[in-house]
């Protein structure tokens, strides 16, 4: 092997300037690789980290069901045919029956971490003049703890409050800022579907860093919510939270059959940001993937170069006694140290863009807030940046290489 | 005296050219055989066929009594390296390494540490007349120091054969005679060497001259 290595670093090192410009094709891609693929990562990862934490693993709901063909009204006489469709919804309880059974029952299988009862609805919120719409969830502070973690999102941990005192309210962040609501203990005037109406104080903020969330969300006591509206008793949605979330789907199709009520998982609830962000992915890697085969051709044409300028010295190399299989390697082993050198220098430059980038302080302000970009700094993105640098710099020498090897000294002697 | 090359009915085409006819030829160890002929007459087709680094379209060659199998790609390369020395009208030099790494390529090949390698064609460098010349890159030294250099890497393997296809074609008189003193000098020490020139008193310089014409040894 030495005598690879010997030659194939001396005809690199005499090129400086090529070398220098596909080493730098090759890092730019890797650094590019790095800091893109953990920006992504880390935005989405954020994003379903959240929206787990508030959408609860699994939900089960009444659903709405439409009943089509449903005939109205039929008209039939001398020349007359006629039927009146309605397609409005069934008449079915908005309610789950029997929720308390429900709840003890999955409570006690292992796969389940906690249960909560909710009463879900919307409510029209006014604060002096101003006007909102909200959708108001009824909890139960005790439980709803077992199945979420709504004390994370809740800016100063007063859930019990709504224990304590009927009235109080917990509002999102966005929702209270469109209000005008800029400090607790406000009071605010809600109209409920039903007609009624209350008056009651904020006692916290409900800030999850999710934009649609935090603009509409109102968490009450479920007491409250249904003494307000009419319904004693009743419960119209359970969250679950699961040992291991990646269950979720699965388990929700069990409830579903077991129960008969509709179930959502958070795959299900959250199926569009997924499908955009595979989308996304694709995207991004495809930009990547554009750059890396650009800097494969880098090196691919640094190696044909110097393979074309090297046919005398090949030719002199293979009379020596080097076989086509050292040939091969001399040329494959400045692609790969071309490809090696750009993955050491991308995974540098990716971790400084990464540091430069989690250093900036800007307000994003979109499909989530955040203050800076949200990286996931894995590991893994450095070794797959290197992993590509390693392959794609094989794949671009090869063929040099093997034109290389397949070189006829007696040719080149002949020809001078 | 014993044969070290031994060659029998090899033939040579190029596309459709004949360029060896039915060439017989023993070549005796410790002998300085030159090869003369026109332009054309095939002469180094033989040198190469001999060297091993063309193969005859029929015949048969022996090295040392054994027949070579031209298909074995893998054994020819180490029969290059460890019993051939080649010497071309061009040095060949690789322009990246100094005259003294030249030197070792072939020493690397065979499996010597770099620094043991160094030591060796360092002696061979001394040989040629070349010590002090070790880190002068190929561009830096004259035409007939070039070729030195190149006998010099020829050498190192410590073959027992030196192949020379017109040595000192592009030399002037001078050079060309240190040239032909070194091979002098190394046939004393027992070496091989064949010599391809078309300069007449060159050849007469050596033990044996072989004359070829249209692809036939004539005499």
């Amino acid at each position: 092997m030495t005598h690879i290595l010997f030659i194939a670093l001396k005809f690199i090192f005499e090129r400086k300037r090529q070398t220098f410009v596909s080493i730098t094709g090759v890092s730019i891609g890797v650094a590019a690789f790095i800091v893109m693929a953990s920006l992504m990562n880390g935005f989405q990862k954020y994003f379903i980290e959240q929206a787990i934490d508030l959408n609860a693993h699994i939900t089960i709901k009444v659903k709405p069901q439409t009943v089509e063909d449903k005939i109205v009204k039929r008209y039939y006489g001398e020349d007359i045919i006629a039927d009146v469709y309605g397609a409005k919804p069934e008449e079915k309880k908005d309610k789950i029956t029997n929720y308390r059974f429900i709840i003890s029952k999955y409570s006690k299988e292992p796969d389940f971490l906690g249960l909560a009862p909710h009463l879900v609805g919307q409510a029209i919120v006014k604060y002096s003049t101003l006007e909102k719409s909200a959708t108001v969830i009824g909890i139960d502070p005790i439980q709803e703890r077992n199945a979420s973690v709504i004390d994370k999102f809740v800016e100063n941990g007063n859930i019990n409050t709504l224990l304590t005192d009927r009235n109080s309210i917990i509002i999102g962040k966005l929702l209270a800022k469109d209000l005008g609501i800029d400090r607790l203990n406000k009071k605010v005037i809600i109209t409920f579907p039903n007609g009624s109406q209350g008056v009651f104080k904020v006692v916290d903020f409900f800030n999850s860093g999710i934009t649609s969330l935090d603009q509409t969300r109102l968490y009450m006591n479920i007491r409250t919510y249904q003494a307000m509206t009419n319904r004693p008793g009743e419960v119209n949605e359970i969250i679950i939270k699961l040992k291991d979330v990646n269950k979720a789907e699965k388990l929700a199709k069990k409830i579903e059959a077991e129960t008969g009520y509709y179930t959502e998982s958070w795959q299900k609830a959250y199926k569009n940001f997924l499908q955009l962000f595979k989308i996304q992915n694709y995207i991004t890697y495809m930009i990547v993937f554009a750059i890396l085969v650009v800097s494969a051709f880098g090196i691919f044409n640094i190696i044909m170069m110097i393979v074309m300028e090297k046919r005398k010295d090949i030719a002199i190399l293979m009379a020596i006694g080097y076989e086509k299989d050292d040939i091969i390697k001399i040329f494959t082993v400045q692609g790969l140290l071309n490809g090696v050198l750009g993955a050491i220098i991308g995974t540098v430059l990716g971790y400084g863009i990464q540091e430069w980038l989690s250093s900036i302080q800007i307000d994003v302000e979109g499909l989530v807030r955040a203050k800076g970009f949200i990286l996931d700094r894995s590991f893994v993105y450095y070794v797959y940046g290197v992993i590509f640098a390693f392959v794609f710099s094989l794949l671009a020498s090869f063929y040099p290489s093997y034109k290389a090897s397949k070189l006829n000294p007696v040719d080149i002697f002949r020809s001078g | 005296m014993k044969t070290i090359i031994k060659l029998s009915k090899i033939n040579k085409f190029i596309g459709q050219e004949h360029i060896l006819k039915d060439v017989d030829l023993d070549i005796y160890k410790g002998e300085f055989v030159s090869i003369i002929g026109p332009s054309g007459s095939g002469k180094s087709s033989l040198l190469y066929i001999m060297g091993l680094l063309d193969s005859p379209t029929s015949g048969n060659l022996y090295i040392d009594g054994n027949l070579i199998n031209f298909k074995n790609q893998r054994e020819i390369a180490r029969l290059r390296n460890i019993k051939m020395g080649f010497v071309f009208q061009f040095h060949y030099l690789i322009n990246e390494l100094t005259a003294l790494e030249n030197v070792i390529v072939p020493l690397l090949k065979r499996g010597v540490s770099v620094s043991k390698a160094k030591s060796i064609g360092r002696e061979f460098l001394y040989k040629v007349g070349l010590d002090g010349k070790e880190d002068r890159k190929p561009y830096e030294l004259s035409g007939g120091q070039q070729q030195r250099v190149a006998i010099a890497r020829a050498l190192s393997n410590n073959p027992e054969v030196i192949i020379a296809d017109e040595p000192t074609g592009n030399l002037d008189s001078k050079n060309t005679q240190i040239v032909m003193e070194i091979f002098k000098q190394l046939n004393k020490e027992g070496k091989t060497i064949i010599m391809v020139t078309h300069e007449l008193d060159l050849a007469n310089q050596t033990n044996r001259t072989i004359s070829m014409k249209d692809g036939k040894i004539v005499s």
